[in-house]
Protein backbone atom coordinates (compact mmCIF):
# COMPACT_ATOMS: atom_id res chain seq x y z
CA UNK A 1 0.00 0.00 0.00
CA UNK A 2 2.03 3.07 -1.12
CA UNK A 3 0.30 6.21 1.47
CA UNK A 4 0.99 9.51 -0.10
CA UNK A 5 1.12 12.61 3.04
CA UNK A 6 0.10 16.31 1.48
CA UNK A 7 1.00 18.49 4.50
CA UNK A 8 3.52 18.84 6.92
CA UNK A 9 1.72 17.31 10.15
CA UNK A 10 0.40 14.59 7.98
CA UNK A 11 4.06 14.03 6.75
CA UNK A 12 4.95 14.13 9.94
CA UNK A 13 2.41 11.27 11.22
CA UNK A 14 4.05 9.30 8.80
CA UNK A 15 7.51 9.96 9.59
CA UNK A 16 6.63 8.66 12.82
CA UNK A 17 4.38 5.88 12.30
CA UNK A 18 7.65 4.57 10.21
CA UNK A 19 9.93 4.81 12.84
CA UNK A 20 7.68 2.96 15.31
CA UNK A 21 6.53 0.57 13.03
CA UNK A 22 9.36 -0.52 10.82
CA UNK A 23 8.25 -4.39 10.44
CA UNK A 24 5.32 -2.82 8.33
CA UNK A 25 7.30 -0.31 6.33
CA UNK A 26 8.39 -2.08 3.25
CA UNK A 27 10.02 1.55 1.88
CA UNK A 28 10.92 4.82 3.17
CA UNK A 29 10.23 7.92 0.83
CA UNK A 30 10.74 11.05 2.45
CA UNK A 31 6.96 12.26 2.70
CA UNK A 32 5.60 8.67 1.09
CA UNK A 33 5.78 4.89 2.26
CA UNK A 34 5.14 1.76 0.96
CA UNK A 35 3.03 -0.24 3.32
CA UNK A 36 2.44 -3.92 3.78
CA UNK A 37 -0.04 -5.23 2.84
CA UNK A 38 -1.47 -6.83 5.87
CA UNK A 39 -3.82 -5.81 8.58
CA UNK A 40 -1.77 -3.63 10.30
CA UNK A 41 -0.54 -1.86 7.22
CA UNK A 42 -4.14 -1.51 6.76
CA UNK A 43 -4.77 -0.26 10.43
CA UNK A 44 -2.02 2.24 10.09
CA UNK A 45 -3.45 3.40 6.68
CA UNK A 46 -7.02 4.13 8.00
CA UNK A 47 -5.26 5.72 11.57
CA UNK A 48 -3.51 7.81 8.85
CA UNK A 49 -6.73 8.56 7.00
CA UNK A 50 -8.57 9.48 10.17
CA UNK A 51 -6.49 12.02 11.30
CA UNK A 52 -5.19 13.56 8.48
CA UNK A 53 -8.38 13.22 5.36
CA UNK A 54 -7.16 14.84 2.57
CA UNK A 55 -3.63 15.14 3.57
CA UNK A 56 -3.38 11.28 3.03
CA UNK A 57 -3.72 9.75 -0.34
CA UNK A 58 -3.86 5.00 0.12
CA UNK A 59 -3.28 3.37 -2.82
CA UNK A 60 -2.85 -0.24 -3.54
CA UNK A 61 -0.09 -0.89 -5.28
CA UNK A 62 0.81 -4.44 -6.89
CA UNK A 63 3.74 -5.40 -9.23
CA UNK A 64 3.66 -4.26 -12.76
CA UNK A 65 3.84 -7.35 -15.48
CA UNK A 66 4.98 -5.72 -18.68
CA UNK A 67 3.53 -9.21 -19.91
CA UNK A 68 0.06 -8.93 -18.77
CA UNK A 69 -0.38 -4.96 -18.02
CA UNK A 70 1.03 -3.40 -21.13
CA UNK A 71 0.43 -3.79 -24.71
CA UNK A 72 3.02 -5.89 -26.90
CA UNK A 73 4.03 -2.86 -29.12
CA UNK A 74 4.05 -1.05 -25.72
CA UNK A 75 6.65 -3.28 -24.54
CA UNK A 76 8.43 -4.23 -27.68
CA UNK A 77 8.41 -0.59 -28.34
CA UNK A 78 10.97 0.04 -25.14
CA UNK A 79 13.12 -2.62 -25.64
CA UNK A 80 13.90 -1.59 -28.98
CA UNK A 81 14.61 2.15 -27.82
CA UNK A 82 16.83 0.95 -25.04
CA UNK A 83 18.84 -1.24 -27.56
CA UNK A 84 19.16 1.76 -29.76
CA UNK A 85 22.29 2.41 -31.48
CA UNK A 86 22.93 6.50 -30.94
CA UNK A 87 21.56 7.65 -27.32
CA UNK A 88 21.08 10.60 -28.17
CA UNK A 89 18.04 10.06 -30.55
CA UNK A 90 14.73 10.76 -29.03
CA UNK A 91 11.71 8.46 -29.15
CA UNK A 92 9.80 10.11 -31.77
CA UNK A 93 12.57 10.06 -34.11
CA UNK A 94 13.36 6.79 -33.13
CA UNK A 95 9.68 5.55 -34.21
CA UNK A 96 9.06 7.60 -37.35
CA UNK A 97 8.79 5.06 -40.23
CA UNK A 98 8.49 1.89 -37.55
CA UNK A 99 5.52 0.22 -36.29
CA UNK A 100 6.17 1.42 -32.58
CA UNK A 101 3.42 3.65 -31.42
CA UNK A 102 4.14 7.48 -31.14
CA UNK A 103 4.62 9.36 -27.84
CA UNK A 104 1.36 10.94 -28.21
CA UNK A 105 -0.61 8.00 -28.95
CA UNK A 106 0.57 6.11 -25.87
CA UNK A 107 -0.42 9.35 -23.72
CA UNK A 108 -3.80 9.23 -24.91
CA UNK A 109 -4.43 5.61 -24.33
CA UNK A 110 -5.64 4.04 -20.96
CA UNK A 111 -3.71 0.74 -19.94
CA UNK B 1 23.51 52.96 24.16
CA UNK B 2 24.76 54.58 27.43
CA UNK B 3 23.06 57.02 28.53
CA UNK B 4 19.82 57.23 26.67
CA UNK B 5 17.33 57.88 29.67
CA UNK B 6 14.73 59.27 28.23
CA UNK B 7 13.86 56.49 25.43
CA UNK B 8 14.00 53.84 28.47
CA UNK B 9 11.40 55.44 30.32
CA UNK B 10 8.34 53.55 32.00
CA UNK B 11 6.23 53.74 35.45
CA UNK B 12 5.37 50.95 37.51
CA UNK B 13 1.74 51.48 39.58
CA UNK B 14 1.43 49.19 42.49
CA UNK B 15 -1.95 47.74 43.27
CA UNK B 16 -1.82 50.27 46.53
CA UNK B 17 -1.83 53.00 43.71
CA UNK B 18 1.93 54.24 44.59
CA UNK B 19 4.12 53.99 41.55
CA UNK B 20 7.66 54.41 40.87
CA UNK B 21 9.47 56.02 37.41
CA UNK B 22 12.35 54.69 35.75
CA UNK B 23 14.50 53.58 33.63
CA UNK B 24 15.42 52.25 36.94
CA UNK B 25 13.44 51.34 39.52
CA UNK B 26 14.89 49.83 42.32
CA UNK B 27 12.25 47.94 44.12
CA UNK B 28 14.68 47.52 47.22
CA UNK B 29 13.54 50.26 47.91
CA UNK B 30 10.22 51.01 46.95
CA UNK B 31 7.00 52.81 49.08
CA UNK B 32 4.87 50.04 48.27
CA UNK B 33 4.13 47.54 51.12
CA UNK B 34 3.81 44.83 49.28
CA UNK B 35 6.82 44.12 46.94
CA UNK B 36 5.47 42.04 43.59
CA UNK B 37 7.77 39.02 42.96
CA UNK B 38 9.62 38.65 39.91
CA UNK B 39 7.21 36.88 37.95
CA UNK B 40 4.33 39.08 38.67
CA UNK B 41 6.52 41.42 37.27
CA UNK B 42 7.59 40.11 34.40
CA UNK B 43 3.42 39.39 33.73
CA UNK B 44 2.66 43.22 33.74
CA UNK B 45 5.50 43.63 31.46
CA UNK B 46 4.66 41.15 29.23
CA UNK B 47 0.68 42.17 29.39
CA UNK B 48 1.11 46.02 29.73
CA UNK B 49 -2.39 48.08 30.65
CA UNK B 50 -5.03 47.84 31.80
CA UNK B 51 -4.44 45.37 34.33
CA UNK B 52 -6.22 43.57 37.02
CA UNK B 53 -6.29 45.77 40.23
CA UNK B 54 -4.43 43.59 42.51
CA UNK B 55 -1.85 43.44 40.01
CA UNK B 56 1.17 45.97 39.20
CA UNK B 57 0.72 47.84 35.87
CA UNK B 58 3.49 48.76 33.80
CA UNK B 59 3.42 51.31 31.36
CA UNK B 60 6.12 50.79 29.30
CA UNK B 61 6.37 50.10 25.34
CA UNK B 62 5.49 46.30 24.15
CA UNK B 63 8.27 44.11 24.79
CA UNK B 64 10.71 43.25 21.90
CA UNK B 65 11.09 39.65 20.24
CA UNK B 66 14.23 39.78 22.58
CA UNK B 67 12.05 40.83 25.66
CA UNK B 68 11.55 37.06 26.51
CA UNK B 69 14.84 35.85 26.16
CA UNK B 70 15.75 38.36 29.10
CA UNK B 71 13.03 39.27 30.85
CA UNK B 72 14.69 38.02 33.79
CA UNK B 73 18.27 38.16 34.52
CA UNK B 74 19.68 36.19 37.54
CA UNK B 75 22.52 33.91 38.59
CA UNK B 76 20.13 30.69 37.38
CA UNK B 77 19.36 32.55 34.59
CA UNK B 78 19.30 30.17 31.18
CA UNK B 79 19.30 31.78 27.53
CA UNK B 80 19.54 29.93 24.32
CA UNK B 81 21.23 31.99 22.70
CA UNK B 82 21.64 31.70 19.02
CA UNK B 83 17.34 32.21 18.93
CA UNK B 84 18.04 34.77 21.64
CA UNK B 85 20.64 36.60 18.84
CA UNK B 86 18.09 35.75 15.90
CA UNK B 87 15.57 37.73 18.08
CA UNK B 88 17.95 40.82 18.66
CA UNK B 89 18.47 41.10 14.96
CA UNK B 90 15.04 41.09 14.15
CA UNK B 91 14.25 43.82 17.10
CA UNK B 92 17.57 45.85 15.19
CA UNK B 93 15.42 45.76 12.26
CA UNK B 94 18.38 43.47 10.42
CA UNK B 95 17.92 42.67 7.00
CA UNK B 96 18.69 39.63 5.32
CA UNK B 97 18.81 38.39 1.49
CA UNK B 98 15.83 36.43 2.04
CA UNK B 99 13.15 38.47 3.76
CA UNK B 100 11.65 39.53 0.26
CA UNK B 101 11.73 35.61 -0.48
CA UNK B 102 10.14 35.08 2.95
CA UNK B 103 7.67 37.48 2.19
CA UNK B 104 6.58 36.18 -1.26
CA UNK B 105 6.60 33.04 -0.22
CA UNK B 106 3.74 33.73 2.56
CA UNK B 107 1.96 35.41 0.07
CA UNK B 108 1.85 32.42 -2.25
CA UNK B 109 0.91 30.35 0.19
CA UNK B 110 -1.96 32.38 1.65
CA UNK B 111 -3.45 33.17 -1.70
CA UNK B 112 -3.34 29.11 -2.23
CA UNK B 113 -6.22 27.68 0.58
CA UNK B 114 -5.94 24.26 0.81
CA UNK B 115 -8.35 22.93 -1.60
CA UNK B 116 -11.23 21.17 -0.61
CA UNK B 117 -11.24 17.31 -0.30
CA UNK B 118 -14.62 16.31 1.16
CA UNK B 119 -13.26 13.87 2.99
CA UNK B 120 -16.58 12.39 4.03
CA UNK B 121 -18.22 12.40 0.58
CA UNK B 122 -15.44 10.35 -0.48
CA UNK B 123 -15.68 7.73 1.87
CA UNK B 124 -19.31 7.74 1.77
CA UNK B 125 -18.23 6.59 -1.79
CA UNK B 126 -16.11 4.45 -1.27
CA UNK B 127 -18.05 2.72 1.34
CA UNK B 128 -21.09 2.23 -1.27
CA UNK B 129 -18.75 1.12 -3.78
CA UNK B 130 -17.70 -1.86 -1.52
CA UNK B 131 -20.96 -2.80 -0.30
CA UNK B 132 -22.55 -2.94 -3.37
CA UNK B 133 -19.71 -5.24 -4.68
CA UNK B 134 -20.32 -7.31 -1.94
CA UNK B 135 -23.96 -7.25 -2.03
CA UNK B 136 -23.27 -7.86 -6.04
CA UNK B 137 -21.31 -11.03 -5.09
CA UNK B 138 -23.62 -12.13 -2.26
CA UNK B 139 -26.25 -12.44 -5.29
CA UNK B 140 -24.38 -13.77 -8.12
CA UNK B 141 -23.95 -16.90 -5.93
CA UNK B 142 -27.63 -16.89 -4.50
CA UNK B 143 -28.33 -17.18 -8.45
CA UNK B 144 -25.87 -19.78 -9.04
CA UNK B 145 -27.67 -21.94 -5.92
CA UNK B 146 -31.12 -21.35 -7.22
CA UNK B 147 -30.42 -22.24 -10.45
CA UNK B 148 -28.76 -25.35 -9.28
CA UNK B 149 -31.55 -26.18 -7.34
CA UNK B 150 -33.85 -25.25 -10.32
CA UNK B 151 -31.94 -27.43 -12.42
CA UNK B 152 -32.10 -30.88 -10.18
CA UNK B 153 -36.16 -30.23 -9.57
CA UNK B 154 -36.56 -30.14 -13.21
CA UNK B 155 -34.18 -33.16 -13.39
CA UNK B 156 -35.43 -35.39 -11.04
CA UNK B 157 -38.25 -38.65 -11.84
CA UNK B 158 -40.69 -37.21 -9.71
CA UNK B 159 -41.42 -33.39 -10.60
CA UNK B 160 -42.67 -31.56 -7.27
CA UNK B 161 -44.62 -28.83 -9.22
CA UNK B 162 -45.29 -27.31 -6.19
CA UNK B 163 -41.63 -26.54 -5.42
CA UNK B 164 -40.38 -25.87 -9.10
CA UNK B 165 -42.37 -23.01 -8.55
CA UNK B 166 -41.22 -21.79 -5.71
CA UNK B 167 -37.45 -22.23 -7.43
CA UNK B 168 -38.95 -20.66 -10.49
CA UNK B 169 -40.27 -17.18 -8.99
CA UNK B 170 -36.70 -17.04 -6.34
CA UNK B 171 -34.58 -17.24 -9.49
CA UNK B 172 -36.22 -14.41 -10.97
CA UNK B 173 -36.63 -12.82 -7.51
CA UNK B 174 -32.88 -12.84 -7.26
CA UNK B 175 -31.86 -12.42 -10.76
CA UNK B 176 -33.87 -8.93 -10.38
CA UNK B 177 -32.56 -8.42 -7.45
CA UNK B 178 -29.28 -9.15 -8.80
CA UNK B 179 -29.01 -6.49 -11.72
CA UNK B 180 -30.86 -3.92 -9.58
CA UNK B 181 -27.56 -4.20 -7.12
CA UNK B 182 -25.27 -4.40 -9.89
CA UNK B 183 -26.34 -1.41 -11.80
CA UNK B 184 -26.14 0.24 -8.16
CA UNK B 185 -22.85 -1.05 -8.03
CA UNK B 186 -21.68 0.14 -11.29
CA UNK B 187 -23.10 3.64 -10.31
CA UNK B 188 -21.06 3.77 -7.06
CA UNK B 189 -17.91 2.83 -9.09
CA UNK B 190 -18.23 5.25 -11.35
CA UNK B 191 -19.46 8.10 -8.77
CA UNK B 192 -16.15 6.69 -6.57
CA UNK B 193 -13.62 7.42 -9.83
CA UNK B 194 -14.77 10.82 -10.35
CA UNK B 195 -14.60 11.94 -6.67
CA UNK B 196 -11.37 10.08 -6.83
CA UNK B 197 -10.22 12.23 -9.81
CA UNK B 198 -11.46 15.62 -8.35
CA UNK B 199 -9.22 14.32 -4.95
CA UNK B 200 -5.98 13.80 -7.23
CA UNK B 201 -6.87 17.59 -8.66
CA UNK B 202 -6.87 18.77 -5.04
CA UNK B 203 -3.74 17.06 -4.12
CA UNK B 204 -2.09 18.99 -6.74
CA UNK B 205 -2.84 22.14 -4.82
CA UNK B 206 -1.58 20.30 -1.51
CA UNK B 207 1.39 19.74 -2.90
CA UNK B 208 2.34 22.96 -4.23
CA UNK B 209 1.21 24.33 -0.92
CA UNK B 210 3.56 21.52 0.93
CA UNK B 211 6.47 22.77 -1.30
CA UNK B 212 5.96 26.12 -0.33
CA UNK B 213 5.76 25.54 3.40
CA UNK B 214 8.99 23.81 2.84
CA UNK B 215 10.52 26.69 1.37
CA UNK B 216 9.06 28.94 4.21
CA UNK B 217 10.56 26.95 6.65
CA UNK B 218 13.69 26.97 4.92
CA UNK B 219 13.83 30.31 4.35
CA UNK B 220 12.80 31.14 7.69
CA UNK B 221 15.87 29.05 9.05
CA UNK B 222 18.17 30.86 6.70
CA UNK B 223 17.19 34.00 7.96
CA UNK B 224 17.65 33.11 11.40
CA UNK B 225 21.23 32.20 10.72
CA UNK B 226 21.85 34.87 8.90
CA UNK B 227 20.35 36.98 11.82
CA UNK B 228 22.77 35.23 14.33
CA UNK B 229 25.60 36.33 12.08
CA UNK B 230 24.64 39.77 11.87
CA UNK B 231 25.32 40.52 15.26
CA UNK B 232 27.66 37.45 16.47
CA UNK B 233 30.87 39.72 16.52
CA UNK B 234 28.56 42.48 18.75
CA UNK B 235 27.90 40.01 21.00
CA UNK B 236 30.97 38.82 21.61
CA UNK B 237 32.43 42.46 22.12
CA UNK B 238 29.75 43.03 24.35
CA UNK B 239 30.65 39.93 26.80
CA UNK B 240 34.47 40.47 26.95
CA UNK B 241 33.55 44.34 27.94
CA UNK B 242 30.56 42.42 30.71
CA UNK B 243 33.20 40.19 31.91
CA UNK B 244 35.69 42.72 32.74
CA UNK B 245 33.43 45.20 34.11
CA UNK B 246 31.49 42.50 36.85
CA UNK B 247 35.26 41.82 37.41
CA UNK B 248 36.26 45.27 37.81
CA UNK B 249 33.19 46.16 40.05
CA UNK B 250 33.97 43.22 42.18
CA UNK B 251 30.59 43.41 43.58
CA UNK B 252 30.16 39.55 44.82
CA UNK B 253 29.41 37.67 41.36
CA UNK B 254 32.78 35.82 40.52
CA UNK B 255 32.92 36.06 37.52
CA UNK B 256 34.12 32.83 36.87
CA UNK B 257 31.81 31.15 38.71
CA UNK B 258 29.24 32.94 37.42
CA UNK B 259 26.65 30.90 35.07
CA UNK B 260 27.98 31.45 31.02
CA UNK B 261 24.41 31.72 30.49
CA UNK B 262 23.70 34.80 33.09
CA UNK B 263 26.54 36.27 30.93
CA UNK B 264 25.19 35.43 27.88
CA UNK B 265 22.22 36.91 28.73
CA UNK B 266 23.34 40.49 29.51
CA UNK B 267 25.92 40.45 26.91
CA UNK B 268 22.16 39.62 24.53
CA UNK B 269 20.32 42.66 26.87
CA UNK B 270 23.67 45.25 25.85
CA UNK B 271 23.18 44.60 22.17
CA UNK B 272 19.52 44.54 21.98
CA UNK B 273 17.01 47.57 21.86
CA UNK B 274 15.17 46.69 24.91
CA UNK B 275 12.34 49.24 25.72
CA UNK B 276 10.08 47.16 28.15
CA UNK B 277 11.68 46.80 31.42
CA UNK B 278 13.52 43.41 32.37
CA UNK B 279 13.98 42.49 36.12
CA UNK B 280 17.52 42.37 37.23
CA UNK B 281 18.28 40.14 40.80
CA UNK B 282 19.73 42.32 43.03
CA UNK B 283 22.95 40.46 43.30
CA UNK B 284 23.14 41.01 39.33
CA UNK B 285 22.78 44.57 39.63
CA UNK B 286 25.52 45.02 42.44
CA UNK B 287 27.57 42.66 40.10
CA UNK B 288 27.65 45.28 37.14
CA UNK B 289 28.40 48.18 39.99
CA UNK B 290 24.85 48.91 41.24
CA UNK B 291 21.37 50.12 39.09
CA UNK B 292 22.94 53.13 37.32
CA UNK B 293 26.33 51.27 36.57
CA UNK B 294 24.16 48.42 35.50
CA UNK B 295 21.24 50.39 33.70
CA UNK B 296 24.56 52.04 31.74
CA UNK B 297 26.07 48.59 30.66
CA UNK B 298 22.40 46.97 30.12
CA UNK B 299 21.25 49.90 27.99
CA UNK B 300 18.15 48.51 28.96
CA UNK B 301 14.81 49.93 31.54
CA UNK B 302 15.49 47.27 35.07
CA UNK B 303 13.46 46.94 37.36
CA UNK B 304 15.53 45.66 40.21
CA UNK B 305 14.15 43.37 42.84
Amino acid sequence: MLVVTYSRRARETLRNACRAHEETVVRRFGRAALLRETEYGAFLACRLRERHAGDVQVERTEPFNEFADAPDAVREAAVAYETRDSPSTPYDRFAAGTDHPKSDAMRERKL
Amino acid sequence: MTGDGFGRRFAIRFPDGTAEIGPVVDLRDADAPVIPTGSQLRRAIRAGCPSRPDAPAVHAPAPGRVHAHVSRLASDTTIRTRPALAAVASDRGIETPYDDDLVDSIRSLRALPPAPVDDRELREARRQAAETGAETERLRERVATVRGRLAALRDAPSSDAEALTAAEASLSETTRRLSEVATERVAAAQRLSLLEERARTARDRRDARLRLEDRIGNLERMIREARVDAVADGFRDARHALVSQIRDADGGIDVSETSSDLVDALAVTRIAPVRAPVVVASDVAEALGGPDSAFDRLGAPLLIR
